[in-house]
């Protein structure tokens, strides 16, 4: 096993977070209170869409304990809009809504009180005089000319349309001795984080200081806030040492951050928002993708497949937000691990009066791969051909990387068929085929789900230059700090708050590996931002990658320093000395220890090489390996490591009642050298919870008046212990060749397979009576109906 | 959403004193659930403040009450419109009262309505429910005006 050469990396070893929260003594922006802190609450809109001809909030403002209200007029006076990453100048976005509201639960204004509670109050008493408008909610209706655009001074509710052509796709249909179309639609839903998003602000004027604690999982947070209030950039100070409970995407928090930092900066008092469920739900950064695909797919009698059309149309809702690049993520791995000659790509983006589309886990890739993945199916099912065989024929073989997809990025490594057959060999494929048969006899409908799927990580956010020309953006660095202090401990700095991806563990792990020391002596900071080092904070299953490398690079350039001043104190060349445990070895057996190095580099400049500084401190800011280059006629490398997938499963349910039962779940997971085991598994088990949730359960609907339905979650049904079965994870390690111990992203893994592994699985079931499920998430609802509609 | 209620009442009293009360901005105070206040603004026109709760929401209700094609005593239609931190509403509801054998008055109505906003949102699985429950509130506090008289 190549795990054994490390001494604790990949061991088991328990996640250093976990002691705090165990203990429940996390702190969280709720745990936070400021001397004179006041508190917000923003006044949602009733309607989809509507003008606001005026705001009465003279009764709100005659409360006792309420200081201010702040209206969408006034704010866009005072502030920037928020910045949305395309040209797309007339799609403006402030805080609150400025003139017209674009969505049911969109923030018209918002109270500034003493307390949430009086806040809250005070909001009933705020009367708003708004003209309803016609809206829209379909993303094809959107599209259409005649659809009134949701923001009219664009003109249309197009906020990108881009065609790909990548290889020779029309040679390959004309070739293909088959071809098949159908359409399949991901529906809206989230990650649901158990803290939602909180912000608190407060203006320092004698400093010019606006000094910020978000529970944030955000790229650029403190230059968003600095750039929108017209700040300069030194004069935010985002503190990093927060604990955020839970993001995957969506703790954003760009628009709760600009309304309070303009409070605080207006009002000199601290101001703190933090969201209620509902809030969250509707109008937080919460939404995630809701995408249409058209497919079209060309192949061979033998089952190769040759080419793929798609068309992707997204719906984005009321403003940009992140949508529109999510369309761009999936271009990394628009092949899945599949030998696909050539690509055709249409990626559609519009407006619609729903809530704003923002990051969600994957960003854009699960979707794609639920797309994937039903396409290969489907070959598989027109041809009469067993779906494993279809794939294991199509995969790319382990002699093949690195790997050139149609999109230009390469595939770092792989061995895609030795884990599939690891995870056959682990459920007992055989066996699992019978129990299906015996389900079916027994009059149960049963079926057998599988999916293979890649997770890009670590890369540059590539997709932003790949849509947008006038973006330029070439590195998406990660940087981190080591120091050695005067009594030989090591400290290290990471410059990011954590959503619970385990990053002190990380960090700990790496440098422990590193330096030959016990990682639990290592002791980890969060400075605030002005302290730190550029950084892109958690997202893309970036961090073990780019923090990871960061780490273990200053690390060494530490070491390096110490080697150098025990060649020096011992007076033999470098290249004959040995680094154990802190200490440095000699050839001829004389010790240079840990303590004596620390007390040179420390107290004795005399005793130190000529022109070396003193001290025991380094830093590396780390460039994304292989992301060195802009894009090239719409091809660009974007991702250094793929993590590869392969889901398997067995589901039953009764024809009446349609209420999916899972039996056995068995994944097989590669996703390079695992740095802490417990934190990937915990990230693979998780996923696929989330992947159950989006393939049966959740979802934001929307009512015909543009209402949103599902926004408790008395409506928002999530998986439960109850819903999710007991998960086997078969792991394999094939290193990275560009990483720094082999490592690839693990973040997103389970997540990006499970809701096309399960939609396989109940599609499975019913293959039987010719019912295709087409969207999820699959209710039991939408099976019982179609089963009954097929057979009575 | 959409909501829909029709029904039929018998209430203790003549369709002539019926007619009186609920036209009688004292006594719907009094009847309607979670009523603040109602104050007569005109021939048939009303102003209204509610206190209500649905679900997990509740919050204050500002509205306005027309009474038209009224035909005393024995038919009218209701139309409300308004809004609050529930959400906005409207609706009309057609009202008939007629004299039974034993001379009480008989009230019928059908009202339909349309929600939108946080009600709509939190509360549809229960809205029909909480509909139901307020006109039996309703209904069950105007027998009791006559019961006590």
């Amino acid at each position: 096993m190549t795990e054994q050469k490390y001494k604790f990396l990949s061991t088991p070893r328990r996640p250093v977070e976990d002691r705090r929260f165990v203990a429940g003594r996390g702190k969280f922006i709720a745990d936070l209170d400021r001397p004179n802190m006041l508190h917000v609450a923003p006044l949602a809109s009733h309607h989809a869409a509507a003008v606001i001809n005026g705001i009465d909030a003279s009764a709100a403002l005659a409360m006792p304990g309420v200081v201010d209200v702040i209206t969408g007029a006034e704010l866009a006076a005072a502030v920037q809009p928020l910045m949305n990453g395309l040209n797309t100048p007339n799609v403006r976005r402030f805080p609150l809504a400025v003139d017209r509201v674009r969505y049911a639960g969109e923030w018209v204004c918002a109270v500034v009180a003493e307390s949430r509670a009086l806040a809250e109050d005070a909001l009933e008493k705020i009367i708003v005089d708004a003209t309803p408008q016609p809206f829209i909610l379909d993303a094809e209706a959107a599209l259409l000319e005649t659809s009134a655009p949701v923001h009219p001074e664009h003109g249309s509710n197009l906020l990108l349309d881009r065609k790909f052509v990548w290889g020779p796709v029309d040679d390959d249909f004309d070739a293909a001795a088959h071809s098949l179309s159908f359409s399949v639609t991901w529906g809206r839903n989230s990650t649901v984080p158990i803290e939602t998003f909180g912000v608190l602000a407060e203006w320092n004027g004698w400093d010019q200081m606006l000094d910020i604690w978000a529970s944030i999982q955000m790229p650029k947070y403190a230059d968003q806030i600095a750039r929108s209030l017209d700040l300069p950039g030194n004069a935010i100070r985002v503190h990093y040492d927060v604990d955020v409970g839970g993001s995957y995407g969506v703790k954003r928090g760009i628009k709760h951050s600009v309304l309070v930092g303009y409070v605080a900066r207006k009002l000199g008092c601290p101001v703190r928002l933090i969201e209620d469920r509902l809030e969250n739900m509707r109008a937080g950064d919460a939404h995630g993708p809701e995408r249409k695909f058209d497919i079209t797919i060309a192949f061979d009698q033998d089952g190769t497949v040759r080419s793929m059309k798609m068309r992707a149309l997204d719906n984005a809702g009321a403003y940009a937000g992140r949508a529109p690049f999510q369309l761009g993520k999936p271009i990394s791995a628009i092949v899945g691990p599949y030998q696909i000659n050539s690509v055709a790509y249409h990626a559609l983006s519009v407006t619609t009066n729903k809530t704003v589309q923002e990051a969600v886990r994957g960003f854009g890739q699960a979707p794609t791969n639920y797309a994937i993945e039903t396409a290969m199916d489907r070959v598989a099912k027109y041809l009469g051909m067993d779906r494993l065989a279809l794939r294991q024929k199509n995969l790319i073989r382990k002699d093949q990387f690195p790997y050139l997809i149609p999109s230009g990025s390469y595939y770092d490594s792989g061995d895609y068929h030795a884990v599939i057959d690891k995870v056959l060999a682990a459920a007992d494929y055989p066996a699992m085929l019978a129990e299906r048969d015996r389900l079916r006899d027994a009059g149960m409908m049963a079926g057998i789900g599988i999916a293979a799927c890649l997770e890009p990580s670590g890369g540059n956010s590539s997709f932003e230059p790949l849509l947008n020309q006038s973006n330029q953006t070439s590195t998406w660095m990660e940087s981190c700090q080591v120091n050695i202090d005067a009594l030989g401990k090591l400290t290290a700095r990471i410059h990011t708050t954590s959503s619970g991806q385990g990053h002190e563990t990380l960090v700990s792990t790496v440098l422990g590996e590193v330096m030959q020391i016990d990682p639990e002596l290592i002791r980890i900071t969060r400075p605030n931002s002005l302290e730190s080092l550029p950084g892109n904070s958690p997202v893309g299953s970036r961090m073990a990658i780019m923090l990871g490398g960061a780490a273990a690079r200053a690390g060494e350039k530490l070491k390096a320093k110490i080697m150098a001043i025990a060649a020096h104190r011992l007076g033999v060349a470098i290249d004959q000395l040995r680094y154990e445990g802190g200490d440095v070895l000699a050839h001829d057996g004389r010790r240079f220890t840990w303590d004596e190095m620390v007390e040179l580099a420390h107290r004795q400049y005399h005793n130190l090489p000529d022109g070396m500084d003193p001290g025991l401190a380094s830093f590396d800011i780390m460039q994304v390996p292989t992301g060195d280059a802009l894009p090239v006629d719409d091809k660009v490398q974007m991702y250094p490591c793929y993590s590869f997938e392969f889901h398997l499963l067995l589901v039953s349910f009764d024809p009446i009642i349609g209420r999916p039962d899972i039996h056995s779940y068995v994944i097989g997971h590669d996703c390079g050298t695992v740095i802490n085991p417990a934190i990937v598994s915990g990230m693979t088990y998780g996923g696929i919870a989330h992947g159950i949730g989006a393939a049966l359960f959740e979802e934001f609907a929307y009512d015909t008046n543009g209402q949103l339905l599902t926004q408790s979650f008395l409506d928002y049904l999530m998986p439960s212990s109850h819903e999710v079965p007991a998960i086997q994870i078969v792991k394999h390690c094939t290193p990275s060749p560009h990483t720094v111990f082999g490592q690839k992203g693990s973040g997103e893994s389970g997540y990006l397979g499970a809701p096309a592994a399960v939609s396989a699985a109940i599609n499975d079931a019913v293959s039987g009576l010719g019912i295709h499920f087409e969207k999820l998430p699959i209710r039991m609802s939408a099976i019982s109906d179609a089963i009954a509609a097929k057979t009575s | 959403m959409n909501i829909e209620l029709n029904g039929s009442e018998q209430i203790n009293t003549s369709p002539a004193n019926l007619w009186e009360s609920v036209i009688d901005p004292v006594v719907l105070q009094r009847a309607i659930p979670g009523c603040i206040s109602m104050t007569e603004t005109g021939e048939g026109q009303y102003q209204m403040t509610l206190e209500l709760k649905v679900a997990a929401v509740g919050g204050s209700f500002e509205g306005a009450v027309s009474l038209s094609e009224m035909n005393p005593p024995h038919s009218c239609i209701i139309t409300v419109s308004g809004s609050g931190t529930l959400g906005t509403g409207g609706g009309n509801a057609t009202v008939a009262i007629t004299e039974g054998d034993d001379g009480n008055a008989l009230i019928s109505y059908q009202a339909q309505g349309e929600v939108s906003g946080l009600v709509a949102g939190v509360g549809q699985r229960i809205l029909m429910g909480v509909a139901k429950h307020l006109a039996r509130q309703f209904f069950t506090a105007l027998k009791k005006e006559f019961a006590a008289a």
